[in-house]
């Protein structure tokens, strides 16, 4: 039988004699050696990984092009066995060229061949690795129609299963709402057990994010659509009713409009806490429904909470061993229950959980310390536990200093979230920080090329320095330098200029010891701020900005003057009204900002206020303050009447 | 199914009625249970599904032809269903995997547990054959690796092994491995693995309706004396000690 890519398979090894027999040109022999290695590598991972290093692959492949359906069959069956659950295959499958000829065997007569076809190709999709299909050409669109439509159970699966792996964009999902896809895939919630599981979750990969998406579903077949998900949140397998869940939480977080009542919400709660119990892959993905059931809503924290929630939690993490995943996810949900509530937190910290979530930031799987940390960092929101110093001990701060040094990113990033909350503590424990060399490790951190680490680290800094003590602002002064402090104000990242803002401003509130800081390296620092408050219209960085200089303008007559040259340069000519452009920003927290500035600059009992009004008074600003006593904003208003006031002290002209 | 639901609506009417304990005599209450009216094609459907479920297809067939009623699956899929559980049966394991492999790849590739399962009974047919060598190869070479996967593999595997050691293993704390039961509940997780991938009940409906007539009696029993089916192989009711 001529077999016409034999002679590239026989170029691989000659030595093997499996690969031969692959691609021997007699039919039976090869169909003996397909059906051979199929039965070798399903179910086997390390049979699969050696047969696709052995080059296999290409040598299966190439008897998909063979006229004998069972020959197809066989290999259609062993290349969907090398594509499931391995990455390696996918790729070698792929590389073979056996994709678009699975996709020609789709309409092949032999039904047989049609199923084995459709098998691989599912299995294909599985992966990330799958090509992206393009549901925007026209002939793609029909082709998956056309897919839905069979009678055959195989091909719906697979239309389900490119849904579920390509539908990303919401530009996808609404294309698929419009052409009928979404109609068609809540059909199959009647069908038959795997329809109805590829339903529900292409259904959630349709509406995820997506209000449109979720109006057009809960309208479908006058809502009968959404009453069949809704009736399977209870059905008899745990799949099912996790998948169900998904597709009510979807609908649920688009809109205020639906499934808001207390009893549904209260049912996901339920079930999903009892899904948690199942030991295989649907108990781990539970906790992952859970958090983004809970996640920012404290209404739904509040009913887990009633529900034990954290109990169960708790509970889960006693069983031993607990897989990565499973920790991983529990974590993270634990972590969004702590979010807002003081009452899971308490009670999360008297069973003790704690010391589970410290043991984890060791734990060698990734994954795992950041949801750790991410944990930590939630429940250490707890301002009462905080001042009571209940995070800032060794047990917690070493593994986390620990982890600022980690090899994965987001690992470091999890953990200044955790420690920019830890450091915020009121009373003196910041030194166990200290002792533990984390301050040595943060500065680190500061000048990292990946920006969220830069971000973190300078918010982490930012919360220690902040109400620190003379002596811990000044070691950490030494440690990252007024220069490194002046580059990170003005550094690429907006959101890390907002920060190193931040730090300056919390480096000079207090003594005037502190004020003394902006001054350093020939006040390298405050040109950097008087720069950035030039240049930049974000208004977050504006009132970080008037802040810095509220703060230094309640120093000395040095400071102040100081304060008057950068927001009035003399040898600038016309430039002087950004201070006046801020103090008519139409954000009410800029204006409180910077009037603020202008109080402490006018301050009476200072020798030199005398001058600098006369100085504010040419510059329009004492009348600009004058209208701001009517201000819309409270805080504005009381400010401008303060200053205003001490204004009017040396007399009105 | 409306037989057990009519068991709960007489339990509530009971329940509304006294709440002494009642007594019926067997005239009330076979009088009640002729006033049950359910349907024979419900019956034969509860029947075929037993038969397709348990796998006896010449019994559904000739079933079929006699009360005309249609089984929910192709029957000819029953046949090599009951090819691979007979495989498993009879200590062929390997055929049986190759079995299911034809049948449908995705089983044993999306179902860890089970494919442990089949290989740890092959393994376990080859001490039971003393090839002892072979064992040990196969349980190095297939076992081990799952085992590195999987906590909980790795005990069983331990476990089977363990079967080496031991001169007599009829009298040995994992004999029970060697056992026909073993080869049967292996054989049982297959069969249910196949008909849950034809999106078929793994279970018979029949089995759990007479769970729930015994779950029924028993609630009853504190409200009332009533004659009870005590034997279910006979069904016969039995009056009760008042």
């Amino acid at each position: 039988m001529p077999t016409p890519s034999a002679s590239s398979a026989t170029g691989l090894s000659s030595s093997d004699p499996i690969l031969d027999r692959l691609a021997s040109s007699d039919g039976s022999v090869k169909f003996r050696a397909i059906r051979e290695v199929k039965n070798h590598i399903i179910g086997n991972r390390t049979k699969k990984l050696s047969y696709i290093k052995l080059g296999a692959v290409p040598a299966v492949a190439a008897a998909l092009a063979d006229s004998d359906p069972n020959l197809i069959v066989q290999s259609a069956a062993a290349l969907g066995s090398f594509a499931c659950g391995v990455d390696a295959g996918v790729r070698a499958v792929l590389d073979a060229g056996a994709f678009p000829r699975l996709i020609g065997l789709l309409s092949a007569p032999d039904e047989k061949v049609v199923d084995a076809a459709a098998r691989s190709l599912r299995m294909v999709y599985q992966s990330k690795l799958a090509p992206k299909y393009d549901f925007f050409q026209e002939e793609n669109m029909q082709f998956l129609l056309s897919l839905l439509r069979s009678e055959n159970e195989n091909l719906t699966g697979l239309g389900a299963g490119i849904v579920i792996h390509s539908c990303k964009t919401i530009g996808e999902q609404n294309i698929l709402c419009h052409t009928g896809v979404l109609e068609k895939l809540s059909s199959l919630l009647d069908g038959s057990l795997s329809q109805r599981d590829a339903s529900l979750e292409s259904l959630a990969a349709i509406i995820r994010d997506n209000p449109a998406a979720v109006s057009n579903f809960v309208e479908l077949r006058c809502g009968r659509a959404l009453r069949s998900v809704t009736e399977l949140t209870k059905d008899k397998y745990p799949r099912t009713r996790l998948l169900a869940c998904l597709c009510l939480i979807s609908v649920k977080n688009s809109s205020t409009c639906y499934l808001q009542d207390i009893g549904i919400k209260t049912k996901l709660v339920y079930i999903l806490l009892e899904l948690l119990d199942d030991s295989g892959q649907v108990g781990d993905e539970a906790s992952f429904a859970f958090s983004s059931l809970i996640a920012e809503k404290e209404d739904l924290q509040k009913l887990a909470f009633e529900a034990n929630a954290i109990n169960k939690f708790h509970c889960l993490l006693q069983k031993h061993p607990v897989q990565p995943k499973r920790l991983e996810g529990v974590f993270l949900a634990l972590a969004d229950l702590c979010s807002k509530l003081e009452c899971c937190r308490s009670s999360f910290l008297s069973l003790q959980v704690l010391n589970l979530v410290i043991d984890a930031l060791t734990h060698e799987d990734p994954s795992v310390r950041a949801a750790a940390c991410i944990c930590l960092r939630s429940v250490s929101r707890s301002i009462k536990n905080l001042s009571a110093g209940r995070f800032m001990n060794e047990r917690v701060v070493f593994p986390l200093v620990q982890l600022l040094s980690d090899l994965s990113t987001s690992v470091q990033v999890a953990a200044l979230g955790a420690i920019s909350n830890i450091v915020v503590d009121f009373l003196p424990h910041k030194s166990t920080f200290i002792q533990c060399g984390g301050i040595k490790e943060l500065v680190q951190l500061t000048k990292s090329m990946d920006s969220s680490l830069r971000l973190n680290a300078v918010w982490a800094l930012r919360n220690m320095v902040f109400l620190a003590d003379t002596i811990c602002k000044e070691g950490i002064f030494t440690e990252l330098t007024a220069s490194s402090m002046a580059s990170l104000i003005c550094d690429p990242e907006p959101s890390v200029q907002e920060q190193a803002l931040a730090l300056v401003r919390n480096f000079v509130d207090g003594c005037l010891y502190s004020v003394e800081h902006a001054f350093a390296e020939d006040g390298i620092i405050l040109d950097a701020v008087g720069r950035q408050l030039q240049k930049s219209s974000k208004i977050e960085i504006g009132i970080q900005g008037m802040y810095i200089l509220s703060n230094i303008a309640s120093g000395n007559e040095f400071h102040k003057e100081a304060v008057m040259q950068l927001l009035f340069p003399q040898d600038d000519s016309g430039s002087h009204s950004f201070f006046e452009q801020i103090l008519q920003s139409h954000d009410s927290r800029l204006r409180t900002a910077a009037v603020w500035v202008v109080v402490n600059l006018t301050f009476p009992a200072s020798p030199g206020a005398f001058g600098r009004i006369v100085n504010l008074r040419s510059f329009g600003i004492v009348s600009r303050i004058k209208k701001m006593v009517n201000d819309s904003c409270m805080d504005v208003k009381l400010r401008a009447r303060l200053a205003l006031g001490q204004i009017i002290t040396f007399g009105d002209s | 199914m409306s037989l057990f639901w009519l068991v709960i609506r007489q339990l509530a009417e009971i329940e509304a009625m006294a709440a002494s304990k009642k007594i019926i005599t067997r005239d009330e209450w076979e009088k009640k249970l002729n006033d049950v009216k359910i349907r024979k094609e419900d019956m034969n459907k509860l029947v075929m599904n037993f038969l397709v479920t348990e796998g006896y297809v010449e019994a559904a067939e000739k079933f079929r032809m006699e009360s005309g009623t249609e089984p929910d699956i192709d029957l000819a899929t029953i046949t090599d269903r009951m090819a691979v559980k007979k495989a498993v049966q009879s200590g062929n394991v390997e055929d049986a995997i190759e079995k299911v492999n034809d049948l449908n790849p995705e089983i044993l590739d999306t179902n860890p547990q089970l494919f442990f399962h089949l290989q740890q009974q092959r393994l376990i047919e080859l001490i039971r054959n003393g090839k002892v060598e072979e064992a040990l190869e196969f349980a190095q070479e297939e076992l081990a690796p799952r085992g590195e996967e999987n906590q909980s593999f790795l005990e069983e595997l331990e476990r089977t092994v363990a079967l080496l050691a031991f001169e007599d293993v009829s009298n040995c704390p994992v004999g029970d491995l060697l056992d026909i039961s073993q080869r049967l509940k292996t054989a049982s997780e297959v069969n249910a693995a196949i008909l849950t991938s034809q999106s078929h009940e793994k279970d018979p409906k029949l089995p759990s309706l007479l769970k729930m007539l015994l779950w029924a009696q028993n609630q009853l029993d504190e409200k009332a004396a009533y004659p009870r089916i005590n034997d279910l192989s006979t069904a016969i009711l039995e009056d009760s000690a008042v």
